[in-house]
């Protein structure tokens, strides 16, 4: 199985990201789905790598999901990790999709725990916009026609 | 679950590394870390007990320019492999688009390969994956270890699904097997992600065949 974003909701996101930003003076945010795979971030800073963020931001998220599920609740809709100077708050946008806020300062706490729920669900609304069938018409524009262009080895190794 | 960012023209695909506790998943993306180029890889980033045994996962990206006018990034993991950690290893398995199954082939170790094998079927099939349809790759790890389990005897316990797996004999210690196995998963993720994005469906079985052998 394979989703895919088409620019113009990339680009969606990326406004939503950063007017959260904007409101919540948060730092940086990443979205990201539960397998880890980044689908959109902003300001995240150099030598932070959006990537590892998402890979740890799911792998906390999923964890606090299995925590809720013992506990008998539904879903703990949002984790805060605060630490002296930076802290981090996850929100789940939808089932898949997570928001992850990094942010200075622990002033901010309250901004940053009023916004992003705001935020969350209007990324909501652009992944369910995907499947109406404007979007389905837009996308059979795309060429997936991928092609391979390596024969051999992908990856060599060097001792 | 392949991603694809056409504003970034970037790919993104999740592998995993699977296996019994002590097998040596951690040992292959350590060699495969240290050995790769600097320009494919990101750091390698493990989640682990005082005693360096896998507590959450262990992770590290790769980059390969192997798509036409596309970055495809691949997001290497292991599990935790033993057997209490079983919640751990379903969460890292969400969106997974290839496994490389490490076997030790020590002799004392069958019965947890078979029985990590088994819970990787189960913990596949909870996600509604059939573990026939998944890119999939066998390795026989600890092959410098003196007296272990021949290979047609781990071909015959472990590899005797459905369809057959490609499977490669490893030192993950001294990095032999280990881009074998790398590049073989690799490619076929590569190739599954290709032909399902097309809607080829079962049409290019002839040529998987081709990257199997």
């Amino acid at each position: 199985m394979t989703y895919e974003l088409t620019q113009r909701e990339v680009n969606k996101l990326r406004r939503i990201l950063l007017q959260l930003l904007d409101n919540s003076e948060a730092d940086s945010c990443v979205l990201c789905d539960q397998a880890g795979h980044v689908l959109a971030h902003e300001n995240v800073r150099k030598g932070m790598d959006p990537m590892l963020i998402s890979a740890l931001g799911a792998g906390v998220f999923a964890a606090t999901r299995e925590l809720a599920r013992l506990l008998g609740e539904d879903e703990f809709s949002s984790v805060l990790h605060q630490g002296l100077k930076r802290s981090i708050l996850i929100g789940a946008a939808n089932e898949e999709v997570l928001l992850v806020v990094l942010f200075s300062g622990n002033e901010k706490v309250g901004l940053v725990k009023l916004y992003t729920p705001s935020a969350a669900v209007a990324v909501r609304s652009v992944f369910e916009a995907v499947v109406t069938s404007e979007q389905e018409a837009e996308e059979e524009s795309i060429d997936r026609n991928f092609v391979i262009k390596v024969n051999g080895d992908i990856f060599g190794g060097q001792p | 679950m392949a991603f694809i960012n056409h504003e970034s023209r970037e790919i993104q695909l999740k592998i995993v590394y699977y296996g019994p506790a002590l097998c040596g998943k951690t040992t292959n993306l350590e060699t495969v870390h240290k050995m790769i180029r600097r320009d494919h890889k990101g750091d390698l980033t493990s989640l682990d007990t005082a005693k360096d045994r896998t507590l959450f996962f262990d992770f590290m990206p790769l980059v390969a320019d192997v798509i036409e006018g596309f970055t495809t990034r691949f997001q290497m993991y292991t599990v935790p492999g033993q057997v209490m950690y079983n919640t751990t290893r379903r969460i890292v398995l969400q969106g997974v688009d290839g496994v490389v199954f490490v076997a030790d082939s020590q002799w004392s170790e069958m019965s947890a390969n078979v029985e990590s094998l088994k819970n990787l079927g189960d913990n596949l099939q909870a996600q509604k994956i059939t573990p026939d349809d998944i890119p999939y790759v066998l390795q026989y790890n600890k092959r410098d270890i003196p007296g272990v389990a021949p290979v047609h005897y781990l071909e015959f316990l472990l590899n005797n699904q459905g369809t057959r797996r490609p499977s490669f004999t490893s030192v993950a210690t001294d990095g032999s097997g280990v881009f074998d196995t790398l590049n073989m998963i690799a490619k076929l993720v590569l190739h599954k992600f290709v032909k399902e994005a097309r809607g080829d469906g079962d049409k290019d079985e002839k040529a998987d065949e081709i990257l199997i052998r």
